[in-house]
């Protein structure tokens, strides 16, 4: 029997509110562990804030934050699955269904091209015309579909940066710059403690698709002795939550590293995701 | 450390004693306003904001858009957005309440008009039964990025930029 897209259509609906109303396990634990070590009056208060947000969020399924973001989908396609283009729609529509029950705020930009850039005719009413950008298609053994719906605010994208690196053949070289980019993101950010996903690739798009899949699917409770280093280092900063100060600038990183090109550049792409970041749900059918 | 609570308008008796790092909740009519809307606020006459009803003395100034999915603090060092701190703090605005570093002109802008720089946490949800009522006071055509008179109950806050004094600024010496 084939997938349902009506099955696909809800699950999607489905994953886009939990994601914009909860926190996953994941980021709640890193929460846990970042009140045990922090000691600063005002961090701790920030911190509390977000984990009673997050109660209150889930408890009342009310979105995190009012930047609901821009939905973006990873898709996972099972290689014995029959997945076709009215199940892509279905999708599409899971998506805008989803919008208007969490509901996400409407933020879509009317006009033509030059019209949209300027902003000068106005915003949609309706929060699901917040359209996401391409599907993320990725290949998986079985027969079933995953789709992991994440939500990106706006605050990170200011101080995401994806650029080149001059390894010179040791990842200590690119280790310190991530962590110097995320040093000066969360000076800049305004929402941490942070967690920072980081991929690292060939070209732009590849890093930038590496790193949502880090979003996506890394783990914040299992951290890499990397992703450890790099937390570390932009901790020593100072910044802490907010900005306020204090030892947790970030409560984790998320790194994931791709096919490499023959080249002293690698290409990495590090967003300092908020502190109610990363907003994810996966949901499984077939 | 208890909040300071204050009430807007908030009176210059009211700022004198506070202080970088200090934690307030602040009550009262406030506006929201971001990107599309501060610097058509600040192009506007006093005679066009009483037209409309808008007081900035002794006001409030929350760098957030206002929607079905609540209210939350935007990023205050956006160029619009800092561009209008120092023009509205010099036509009565106490207090500009965002998130994330300024400049080291807004700060010195902050200190000669005697207003401050708080921040508070994207609490959208815990927000929620703290909006008491909201409404459009100007630019109705610019959707969430209008400008908004917000009634309110306790937002909490931390004092980030007062005095000629920076929260950011000590942390990144440190650092």
């Amino acid at each position: 029997m084939g997938i349902s897209s009506e099955k696909l259509r809800e699950a999607t609906a489905e994953a886009l509110v939990r994601a914009g109303s909860s926190f996953t396990p994941g980021l709640r634990a890193a929460y846990a562990r970042a009140l045990e070590v922090e000691t600063d009056e005002r961090s701790l208060w920030a911190m509390r804030q977000f984990l009673e947000n997050a109660d209150v969020a889930e408890r009342r399924t009310l979105p995190l934050c009012d930047d609901t973001g821009i939905p973006h989908v990873l898709l996972e396609v099972g290689e014995l699955a029959e997945f076709g283009g009215a199940h892509l729609g279905a999708i599409t529509e899971g998506i805008a269904e989803g919008l208007k029950r969490l509901p996400g705020r409407p933020m879509a930009v009317l006009g033509d091209e030059v019209q949209r850039i300027e902003q000068s005719q106005g915003l949609s009413l309706h929060s699901e015309d917040v359209i996401p950008p391409a599907f993320s298609v990725k290949r998986i053994p079985g027969d079933r579909v995953r789709i992991t719906v994440l939500l990106l605010g706006g605050g990170p994208e200011i101080r995401a940066k994806t650029y080149r690196i001059f390894h010179k053949h040791r990842l200590e070289t690119v280790v310190d710059e991530v962590a110097q980019w995320g040093i000066e993101a969360v000076r800049e950010l305004g929402c941490t403690p942070a967690v920072v996903a980081v991929g690292l690739g060939r070209t732009h798009f590849e890093a930038t698709s590496l790193m949502l899949e880090a979003m996506a699917r890394g783990d914040l409770e299992r951290q890499t002795p990397l992703e450890q280093q790099i937390t570390e280092k932009i901790n020593a900063g100072g910044s802490g939550p907010l900005g306020l100060g204090g030892r947790v600038s970030v409560l984790a990183t998320l790194v994931n590293i791709g096919p490499q090109r023959a080249s002293g550049v690698r290409i990495a792409s590090v967003r300092t995701c908020c502190g109610i970041e990363p907003r994810r749900a996966t949901v499984e059918v077939g | 450390m208890r909040p300071v609570c204050l009430e807007t308008p908030i009176p210059p008796e009211a700022m004198a004693g506070l202080h970088v790092g200090d934690f307030l909740e602040i009550s009262g009519v406030i506006y929201a306003g971001r990107d599309a809307v501060l610097p058509k606020i600040v192009a506007m006459s006093d005679a066009e904001l009483a037209a409309r009803g808008i007081d900035l003395e002794g006001s409030v100034i929350f760098h957030t858009a206002v929607s079905v999915a609540g209210v939350g603090p935007t990023t205050s060092s956006k160029i619009e957005i800092e561009e209008s701190i120092a023009p509205l703090s010099a036509r009565g605005v106490r207090i500009h309440l965002g998130k994330g570093r300024l400049k080291a002109d807004s700060i010195r802008a902050l200190h000669a008009h005697a207003s401050l720089f708080a921040v508070t946490t994207p609490s959208t949800a815990l927000l929620t039964d703290r909006i008491l009522a909201t409404e459009i006071a100007a630019f109705p055509e610019l959707g969430m990025e209008a400008l908004y008179r917000l009634r309110v109950d306790r937002i909490p806050a931390v004092v980030a930029i007062f005095h000629g004094e920076s929260i950011f600024e000590q942390q990144a010496q440190r650092g």
